[in-house]
């Protein structure tokens, strides 16, 4: 049931960081994740796209910050003490900031519970999907990172 | 980078990066001596040693071609420092080697590249080999003549015996102990030789068919005659027998003429021990790398450890143990030579060597009887080599010394690193400054009277910005290798144009950011061409009818100004006409105000200007012109500007005005609603708050400024970029005067905040995808107080516009 989902697995199964987005839970795996932050001061860069809310300053270093709602085309909701950047980091060592409304735990999934994203007809839905979670407490969306921020 | 066998990828950086470094200066010591039209023994060591290092590293990178082609440069090298020959046309010698190099060069730009083939060097290598004939040639008869100059008597004396006399040579061959199946052995050494000789006979015969035969030959060793063919010796053929494999010996009973010239080459070996230099790393490839050079010039070679290649613990052994190397070669000076030139070779001892050299009939010419003496004379003075072994202790001693000096005369003191690390430390420096920004003026500490941290924190500050200009320096590199290249640019144009020039460094030493002199190259050398082709006159008779010196003059200086370096290439041929100049200049359509209006340097400075000389020979004119405007805009990608300065028929100066460095900008602060812009300060022509009758509109709606009567587009910054502004009249904003690739144009922001040096920093590659650097933002950086800037890049604002 494991196959062909990309995901990364350790002996264990896939560790994977769940967080809020609106009322669904998704995952991104953690090799991905650098940090989690609190929202802070973004700083807007003019003539880019509208899901790009700008850069802030991590360290020194210089990173873009992306939201997930207006990726997803949902409506922004005021940030509070319970938003967050979840600081993801290419393999090329590129690194993108991501707003979620709020980040639950890092859990280790067994590979028997991650599914196949089902093809679609429809070019938009599932495309920043990697593969569905199906967990007691319900299903969660594992997002792929590459397709999230790159295209 | 081309694809290198496993493990050696890592090594091919530093490959490309050691090989550049000396071909630039092979370069130089062939500038320098085609200069003074001769060479030197120093000069000729040198370009032995760059070539034969060259080879070595090529060979090892699995380079083949390249390291040929170094070969055959250092075998014509090494005739000319063995023999000494009078060389009768340096032009082609310097016209070999320099296109060799050029070679050489390319090669290394395309083995940087993913798919890589490797050039064919053959007709250029065969083109080297027959010049070093013509050179060994003519050292022939010279050597006969004195004698006393033993190592070439004794070269030319078999080349003299084989030329004289094409009677057969014999020679018995011996094959290694126990190597069974002496008889296809035999016809092994047969086949190699048969190409070469133009006549040839063996005993016993029947070999191919016979296989008893191999007891014969194990009894009586294997006998063949032979007469060399054209173009080759008796000696290579001599060679090629002993380098056959599993053949230990190969005496020559009769050379040619049948003099008993008895040259006893057999299996002797010469044992030496090999030191690497401390720290060097990767001892066992370096002693691959020797293996792999002397190979060449030896027989055999054995070694120990034996599994160098393979197992990288035998590293521990070679520093702690040395490297053994036995070799057996008629010419083990030759060998140990090549030993010593070797990159990182410390030291090596002889352990024992029975030379052949007293066999040789060169054992009664001077130079073997001053042996002794020599030994008197140099009583042993490194600890490296305590025993140097006898009968060639004179060339080891020689060789010793020159090791001894070289390790003790130039300490190395410098070291290589990859230009990312740097960049890295730069980042941090920056971001410590951001950080101890960020701790003493910390909002918390407000209200607060702390004279003990402040004293701490002036410290910091104070260490804070050493340390900045500490890191800073570490990337500053002297000019001096950019203006090195144009000596070459030079030479070339002389022989090309025919035009007897000089070439002045003034300031070489001046450092640059290594960034920027990357950058630099270029439009240097096209100012360097324009001066060589267009400045410097045509006759000589021209030169001296104004006064001049019949040799023309073109000077490269570098200078440090107020945080920006100044170069100024200058020349004193026959200057810019400015009438001409303007006249074209008409003709071109560039002028905006009446011709009477310009200033003469307004003029010269046409000759940048994009469309000033789209066709017709701007030549002519003595004027420059061709490709100027791509110069001045390299010129301005870096940061930096040019400008001409000429007196007609007294010569014309460029000058080059660059930024220390690339990553610092001077910038001013200016804000836009919450959004906060630096604008460089080297764009910003004046601020001012503008005046109701400044505002002038034409038929579009589009807003101009008026300043002392010229019109400006005024560009609403948060209308440019679609942000909320603290206020939209532009009367009570602040309008700045910018400029840029000679273009002008208003900004207007809400206000100035205040000026200050700025780290650059470039913008992720996700926000690259949309075109920020397009839309005039050049990257960001980060204040004090830990917010971000984003830099302006003014030339594209005012170019999008």
């Amino acid at each position: 049931m494991a196959e062909n989902t990309n995901v990364t697995y350790t002996a264990d199964g896939a560790e994977v960081l769940f967080f809020d987005i609106g009322d669904t839970v998704y995952g991104i795996e953690i090799k991905y994740i650098n940090e989690i932050i609190g929202i802070e001061q973004i700083t807007v860069v003019p003539k880019i796209p509208d899901h790009i809310k700008g850069v802030i300053n991590i360290r020194g270093k210089v990173v873009p910050v992306i939201s997930i709602r207006k990726r997803f085309g949902m409506e922004e909701i005021p940030y509070d003490d319970r938003t967050c950047i979840v600081v993801i980091e290419f393999e090329d060592g590129q690194q993108v900031g991501v707003i979620v409304d709020r980040v639950h735990e890092v859990v280790v999934v067994n590979k028997d519970i991650i599914s196949k994203v089902p093809d679609s007809k429809s070019v938009n839905s599932n495309r920043y999907l990697k593969s569905i979670i199906n967990m007691e407490s319900g299903i969660r969306l594992l997002l792929d990172c590459d397709k999230l921020i790159m295209d | 980078m081309a694809k290198f066998e496993a493990g050696m990828e890592a090594m091919a950086d530093m490959y490309v990066f050691e090989t550049t470094t000396l071909l630039e200066q092979l370069d130089q010591i062939l500038m320098k001596t085609e200069n003074e039209s001769s060479f030197g023994e120093e000069e000729i060591n040198e370009i032995f040693r760059t070539m034969h290092t060259i080879k070595g590293s090529s060979a090892m990178m699995g380079l083949d071609n390249m390291s040929k082609l170094a070969h055959a440069i250092e075998d014509m090298f090494y005739v000319i420092r063995e023999d000494n020959p009078v060389i009768t046309s340096m032009e082609t010698l310097y016209d070999i080697v320099f296109n060799a190099s050029d070679l050489m060069k390319a090669e290394i730009e395309l083995i940087q590249e993913d798919e890589y083939t490797a050039t064919d060097f053959s007709e250029q290598i065969a083109r080297i080999k027959a010049y070093a004939a013509v050179l060994k040639g003519e050292a022939a008869p010279e050597a006969a003549a004195a004698p006393a100059q033993a190592a070439p008597a004794a070269q030319a004396a078999p080349a003299a015996a084989s030329s004289a006399a094409p009677s057969l040579t014999s020679v018995k061959v011996y094959f290694e102990d126990d190597c069974k199946m002496e008889n296809l052995r035999a016809l092994l050494v047969i086949n190699r030789i048969t190409d070469s000789c133009s006549q040839l006979e063996y005993v016993p015969e029947d070999i191919e068919t016979n296989g008893d035969t191999a007891q014969i030959i194990v009894n009586t060793g294997f006998n063949i005659s032979f007469a060399p063919a054209d173009g080759t010796t008796i000696d290579a053929i001599v060679d090629i027998i002993r380098t056959t494999p599993n053949v230990k010996k190969c005496d020559i009973i009769a050379r040619g003429s049948g003099v008993a010239v008895a040259k006893t080459v057999s299996g002797d070996m010469t044992s030496v021990r090999v030191y690497f230099e401390d720290d060097c790393k990767m001892e066992n490839l370096r002693a691959l790398l020797v293996v792999n050079t002397i190979k060449e010039v030896c027989d055999s070679v054995t070694y120990e450890p034996a599994d160098i290649e393979n197992n990288m613990d035998t590293c521990k052994t070679i520093i702690e143990e040395g490297f053994l190397v036995n070799f057996a070669s008629d010419k083990p000076q030759m060998v140990l030579q090549t030993i010593e030139s070797t990159p990182c070779v410390k030291s090596y001892e002889v352990i024992e060597d029975d030379a052949p050299k007293a066999e040789a009939p060169k054992a009664d010419t001077p130079a073997a009887q001053a042996a002794p003496a020599a030994q008197a004379a140099a009583p042993a003075p490194k600890a490296e080599a305590p025993k140097a072994a006898a009968p060639a202790a004179q060339s080891k001693e020689q060789i010793n010394n020159t090791i001894a000096n070289k390790g003790g005369g130039a300490k190395q003191s410098l070291i290589s690193v990859n230009l990312n690390k740097l960049d890295t430390l730069v980042d941090l420096v920056g971001e410590i400054v951001i950080t101890e920004a960020m701790v003493t003026s910390n909002p918390d500490l407000k209200g607060l009277r702390l004279d003990n941290f402040q004293k701490a924190a002036r410290q910091l500050r104070k260490l804070n910005s050493e340390l900045q200009d500490a890191v800073m320096s570490i990337r500053m590199v002297p000019i001096s290798g950019a203006f090195n290249k144009m000596t070459r640019i030079v030479r070339d144009m002389k022989v090309k144009l025919n035009k007897d020039v000089d070439l002045i460094f003034e300031g070489e030493e001046t450092e640059v950011d290594k960034s920027i002199i990357d950058q630099l190259n270029d439009p240097l050398m096209h100012m360097v061409r324009n001066s060589m082709d267009h400045g410097i006159e045509d006759n000589v008779e021209d030169r001296i009818a104004a006064g001049k010196s019949p040799k023309g003059k073109i000077t490269l200086s570098a200078y440090n100004a107020s945080g920006e370096v100044i170069i100024v290439i200058a020349d004193d041929g026959g200057g810019i006409n400015p009438e001409k100049v303007l006249a074209k200049a008409e003709k071109n359509g560039i002028l905006t105000r009446p011709a009477s209006d310009y200033s003469e340097k307004e003029i010269l400075n046409m000759i940048m200007l994009p469309g000033f000389s789209t066709n017709e020979q701007v030549t002519e004119y003595s004027g420059r012109g061709v490709g100027m405007d791509v110069v001045r805009k390299n010129i301005e990608k870096i940061g930096g500007s040019v400008s001409v300065d000429s007196k007609y028929g007294q010569g014309t100066s460029f000058i080059i005005k660059i930024p220390l460095s690339l990553s610092i900008v001077d910038g001013m602060e200016v804000s836009v609603g919450q959004s906060i812009f630096t604008i460089p300060i080297n764009s910003i022509k004046e601020s001012f708050k503008a005046k109701p009758s400044q505002l002038v509109k034409d038929t579009d709606g589009q807003e101009m400024i008026m300043i002392r009567g010229e019109c400006f587009p005024l560009i609403r910054l948060y209308d440019m970029y679609d942000l909320e502004p603290a206020t939209d009249d532009l009367y009570e904003g602040i309008v700045i005067l910018v400029e840029a690739e000679g273009k002008r144009a208003c900004l207007l922001a809400d206000e100035l905040i205040g000026e200050q040096q700025v780290v650059v920093k470039p913008f992720s590659p996700l926000l690259n995808n949309y075109n920020v650097k397009q839309n005039g933002m050049a990257g960001c950086s980060i204040l004090g107080d830990g917010s971000i800037t984003i830099i302006l890049d003014v030339g594209n604002i005012i170019t999008d516009f």
